[in-house]
């Protein structure tokens, strides 16, 4: 690895410029395209990810490799070598065109949209489920990309993606509510300076100045006033001076438009497999050639890599690591259904809370589709990709946000929290597109908020990628671009209920009592095109579970449905997979 | 219908008998599970029906008992399998089954009995991941009691209320290692009797003044961190310890399953987490009454069955005029160490010669007395040698000295 | 050997120590003679009522809920359960019925907790 002494010498005035990093010994290596690669030991986490940051800002630097180490963390790279010689020595081999690995709304956008191809496409889920990681476990809105830094992809995606969820809502029959979102001051002095940001054409204040001004200059934005800020939502606090609207904010159930897409990808031919791990991905002369997982070779021309937390380690594998993924924490916190239409929109404020430089969104208060208020997230930098807890600093600052505009919601009404791991690289933007190195390799990384939002898009781009590259393509006479409606018992007319019971009893079987789920709906998720195995997926697909007592009274029954519909004993069912068996043993 | 009694448990099958034997014509009760009983049919334990029977019997045996009673009345009709997704205002209930689809039940008046559900993990704010092998107590009793299953082979136990020492017993017997129960208060929660019988019989530990932190364990439970607490419940830095498990079970409290009544918006006292009740357990709205654990959580069954039959009495009662309805409420009140009442009003005019009090206290106490005062002057006095927060105290009052008395009751326990 | 209890037949709990000396027992900490009677028991043989559950067939339920007639030997507990164990009952069963007479000679019987019907 030669040059960019310039870029080198750039970034090191960088470091120094920190006083808590200066001190540190940073191995510094540029390549020829651009990337740098770090080495070296810091303290704690924190600068580790600082460091990266730090570098990736550096004008000239395309991404950064980040191998720093933090004191103490040991992290622990998998290796798969024995695995992998166990699948060859078992000689399993199958054939096919596209191979996506990983399941999530990614995955599972791009294999729908490729589904309308004549092209055989696997996807690839280690875990047991689809959207079993960061896709379940964000707030689920569908931003209306005008806070992510315009030039980004993410915010050209998100712009677009956003428009497309109307339309992709009406296909797949998920849940889609579009209420906009508001923004709304409490300060004065800072509510002159943000209307005055309308007209002013040159500024050098802060990060968040040039969204804002783009919003500020988006046709459709609407402007209120304090009165009309209280009459939209008449449950928040205090005496705001004005607020404004985005519009185009909408909201799903993000794991439901997952299921979806997935489902709908199925009917049009696509394979899932889940318990399936990538150990290797095979290349020769340049060009991916296949994959290699716990349980076969795969032969294909394309590999997508949408591995979210596991993006760098995939790239890794196909001999094309140019990025470092590093997980940030979001906690999430549900309120009690007992205060459904307290807000009617996600809400958030002039919080004094926010820190500059923050590169996510803190949060505020967020409504699910169903019309539950949501706290968070949380943005936590941590080490290890399988971080999924929630600390009690977490809850501390998703309460403070929360109260910040709902101040009469308490801590105790909270019924469930939960957090899930962004994945974003150095850059914090997302990188699409088929490897500069190995040919057949794309990458769809660093994905994070707004991914949910630019699903839609960031598949079409995908889309748009490989058909440039196969040449000639046909769209298939079979495509069906519709996914039939799910029943959703608790929201039809007791008119509707007692009609659907006379058709099919097992709808007359409630379930979950808390959510009002029937077992004809569990019947339905077990029994579906991408079939629920686990207590988890259930409740993903039927919210059975999701309610205050938290699958105490559905759960074994749940489970013993699950027991009988898959012909498994009671004891090999799992809540999400892997060995997270419910139940241990028969007694004697 | 005259009477519809929404839930099949102790409380439930009492009133249905009790409306009965005061010639109630129609009588309905609505049960979600596949047969009477509620919860009792999962409490294989005894301990029951002291007070009513004379007799230690088990959950079961104490059912049955009443069971029995409904199934020899030709005339109480009983839907099991069947659950009641609405109540409208005007006491029409919509409840649906597989063989009957959704029914619209019209019924002149109602008896809310459907119990309670437990605290979650949630609740208790315990920080950590959500694995496998974290279950609530009465979610353990149902596998290992009704299911026949065993959800893990070392157990901790958080709460040391009686459902957290019961399953101690329970779990050690069935061959799961319990290493101990962690109970956050500065005493235990359940009774005496089942410290003795369930943890010290068994060499079981009970930590007090000391919770559960974290949960470990990605899919499935690894262990459990715990750390005492200062007075504020806050955890002490320093004393953390980790505990290998794959069971972790939580008893840490019962709430009263209110979501019916919440929707009938039915006036719910924040303090029992149940609706107000007055001297016939009827709520807020005329015609329904509660009995049993959606109205607080009782500790003993026999108290669960009495105020069943003293809402049938009233429901009788108002089905035939009989009730007063016009005239002003009176309020209980809690005094000093007292921390609710039921009933929280009453109208005198409705009151025979005895009127029974349930409430708990706020902390252990010994050498106490139990005062009621109304307009300056006691109504009640009665001394007792120890009162503990997790033994509900039951009390009657002598209708005589209030019967012209206007203001409000107060009850307060007093030491000395 | 002195032996620690809490005394459960009334609500004060006292704490009981009890010890022998020869052939007689002495407890003190008790503040009445029941509790007296308690400690002695408790000290020579303590009993519990047993409560567990029994494989059954041909029930909608898996399980038949059972208990002791009377107390049993508290050092008995273990053995009982293996016993039970290793018994299946059929419904139709009625509730008191006996389903272990007289278990491991102790004179008293494991009986049905609850009826079962026969599905």
């Amino acid at each position: 690895m030669s040059g960019g002494s310039k870029v080198k010498n750039k970034i090191i005035k960088a470091i120094k410029k920190k006083e808590n990093l200066a001190k540190y010994n940073i191995d510094i290596k540029i390549s020829g395209d651009k990337i740098v690669y770090l080495k070296g030991e810091v303290d704690k986490w924190q600068d580790v990810v600082d460091i990266g940051h730090i570098v990736a800002k550096v004008k000239g630097v395309v991404n950064v490799v980040n191998d720093i180490s933090a004191k103490g963390i040991k992290i622990v790279k998998k290796d798969n070598t024995e695995k992998i010689k166990k699948t060859i020595e078992q000689g399993k081999v199958m054939r096919t065109d596209v191979v996506i690995i990983g399941a999530g709304i990614s995955g599972c956008a791009i294999a729908r949209e490729l589904s309308k191809y004549d092209l055989n496409i696997v996807v690839l889920e280690k875990n047991s489920d689809v959207a079993e990681e960061a896709t379940k476990a964000n707030n689920g809105n569908i931003h209306p990309g005008l806070l992510a830094t315009p030039g980004t992809l993410k915010a050209k995606l998100n712009l677009e993606g956003n428009k497309m969820y109307t339309n992709l809502s009406k296909e797949l029959n998920f849940e889609f509510k579009r209420p906009g979102s508001m923004y709304i001051s409490y300060n004065k002095k800072d509510w002159r300076k943000f209307k005055a940001l309308k007209r002013v054409k040159k500024t050098k204040v802060g990060y968040l100045i040039k969204p804002l001004r783009q919003i500020m200059r988006t046709p459709g934005l609407k402007w209120l006033t304090p009165e009309q800020v209280k009459e939209l939502e008449p449950n928040i606090k205090g005496n705001p001076v004005g607020g404004f609207l985005m519009s185009t904010m909408g909201l799903v159930e993000p794991y439901e438009v997952c299921v979806a897409l997935a489902e709908n990808a199925v009917q049009n031919d696509v394979t899932f497999r889940f318990n399936t791990e990538v150990l290797d991905i095979t290349t020769q002369d340049c060009v991916a050639t296949g994959v290699i997982t716990n349980e076969s070779i795969i032969k294909c021309n394309y590999v997508i890599n949408c591995a979210g937390i596991y993006a760098d380690d995939i790239a890794e594998m196909a001999g094309d690591r140019f990025f470092t993924i590093h997980p940030r924490r979001g906690a999430i916190a549900i309120i009690d259904k007992s205060r459904k239409g307290f807000l009617n929109r996600p809400a958030g404020g002039s919080l004094e809370t926010k820190k500059k430089g923050s590169h996510t969104k803190g949060g505020g208060a967020s409504v699910t589709p169903e019309g539950n208020l949501l706290w968070g997230p949380t943005a936590t930098e941590v080490p290890d990709k399988e971080d999924k807890s929630v600390e009690a600093a977490d809850m501390e600052y998703i309460t403070k946000l929360g109260r910040s505009i709902t101040d009469e919601v308490s801590k105790s009404e909270i019924i469930t929290f939960f957090s899930g791991l962004r994945a974003p690289d150095y850059k914090e933007d997302f990188i699409i597109g088929m490897s500069k190195k190995i040919k057949g390799f794309i990458n769809v990384a660093g994905i994070q908020s707004p991914g949910l939002a630019s699903a839609p898009a960031i598949a079409k781009m995908v889309g748009r990628i490989i058909i440039k590259d196969i040449g000639d393509i046909q769209i298939k006479d079979s495509y069906n671009p519709i996914r039939p409606p799910k029943v959703k018992f608790r929201n039809l007319s007791h008119e509707e209920q007692d009609e659907l019971i006379k058709q099919n009893p097992k709808y007359g079987n409630i379930i979950c009592r808390c959510e009002l789920i029937t077992e004809g709906e569990i019947l339905d998720a077990i029994h579906s095109l991408v079939p629920a195995t686990t207590i988890d997926a259930v409740k993903r697909r039927t919210r059975a579970g999701m309610g205050r007592c938290q699958g105490g009274f559905c759960g074994p029954r749940t489970l013993e449905i699950l027991s009988r519909e898959l012909g498994k004993e009671p004891t090999d069912i799992t809540l999400k997979g892997s060995n997270s068996y419910i139940l241990d043993r028969k007694s004697r | 219908m005259d009477i519809v009694v929404i839930g099949g448990g102790p409380a439930g099958l009492a009133a249905a008998i009790e409306a009965k034997k005061h010639n109630v014509k129609e009588v309905m009760i609505i049960e979600r599970d596949i047969e009477l009983g509620g919860i009792l049919q999962q409490c294989i334990h005894d301990g029951f029906g002291l007070h009513r029977f004379g007799k230690r019997l088990s959950g079961c045996e104490y059912a049955e008992n009443f069971i029995e009673g409904v199934e020899s009345e030709e005339d109480i009709i009983v839907k099991l399998k069947t659950i009641v997704i609405e109540i409208t205002k005007d006491k029409t209930i919509y409840a649906m089954n597989e063989e009957e689809g959704m029914m619209e039940i019209h019924s002149k008046a109602i008896i809310l009995a459907m119990g309670c559900r437990e605290r979650t993990r949630s609740q208790v704010f315990i920080w950590g991941t959500r694995p496998s092998g974290v279950l609530t107590a009465g979610t353990v009793q149902r596998y290992i009691n009704m299911e026949g299953y065993l959800p893990g082979k070392k157990a901790v136990i958080l709460g040391s209320g009686d459902i957290g020492l019961i399953m101690a017993r329970r779990m050690t017997l069935e061959g799961i290692k319990v290493e101990g129960v962690y109970e956050v208060m500065d005493s235990p929660g359940g009774l005496t009797r089942n410290i003795s019988q369930c943890l010290k019989d068994y060499n079981i530990p009970m930590h007090l003044s000391t919770t559960v932190v974290k949960i470990h364990g990605n899919k499935k439970l690894e262990g459990v961190t715990i750390a005492q607490v200062d007075k504020d419940k806050k955890p002490i830095k320093g004393t953390e310890k980790y505990i290998e498990c794959d069971l972790l079970v939580l008893a840490v409290g019962l709430i009263p399953e209110n979501e019916l009544s919440r929707q009938m918006e039915i006036n719910i006292d924040p303090r029992t987490k149940g609706p107000i009740v007055d001297e016939n357990f009827m709520t807020s709205i005329e015609g329904v009454f509660a009995a049993g654990n959606v109205v607080t959580v009782f500790d003993l069954v026999d108290y669960v069955s009495e105020t069943g039959e003293i809402a049938a009495r009233g429901a009788a009662k108002y089905l035939k005029g009989d009730l007063d309805l016009s005239s002003d409420y009176q309020d209980i009140i809690p005094g000093d160490n007292v921390n609710f009442i039921v009933p929280q009003k009453i109208r005198k005019q409705n009151l025979e010669d005895k009127l029974p009090i349930y409430f708990r206290v706020k902390q252990p106490l010994k050498k106490v007395t139990v005062v009621g005062e109304i307009e300056g002057q006691k109504c009640l006095k009665k001394k007792h040698v120890v009162v503990l927060p997790p033994e509900m105290i039951v009390e009657e009052i002598d209708c005589e000295k209030i019967k012209d008395k206007n203001e409000m009751l107060k009850i307060s326990v007093k030491v000395g | 050997m002195c032996k620690e209890f809490t005394c459960i037949v009334c609500p004060v709990s006292c704490t009981l120590n009890v010890s022998k000396e020869g052939e007689e027992i002495i407890v003190k900490g008790n503040n009445c003679k029941r509790g007296k009677v308690f400690g002695e028991n408790e000290y020579k043989s303590p009993k519990r009522i047993l409560t567990t559950t029994v494989k059954v067939e041909e029930s909608c339920h898996k399980a038949l809920p059972v208990i002791s007639s009377d107390e049993i030997p508290k050092e008995k507990m273990f053995e009982c359960v293996e016993q039970l164990y290793k018994m299946t009952v059929k419904a139709p069963i009625k509730k008191g019925e006996i389903i272990i007479k007289n278990i491991l000679n102790t004179g008293v019987d494991i009986v049905a907790s609850r009826s079962l019907k026969q599905i």
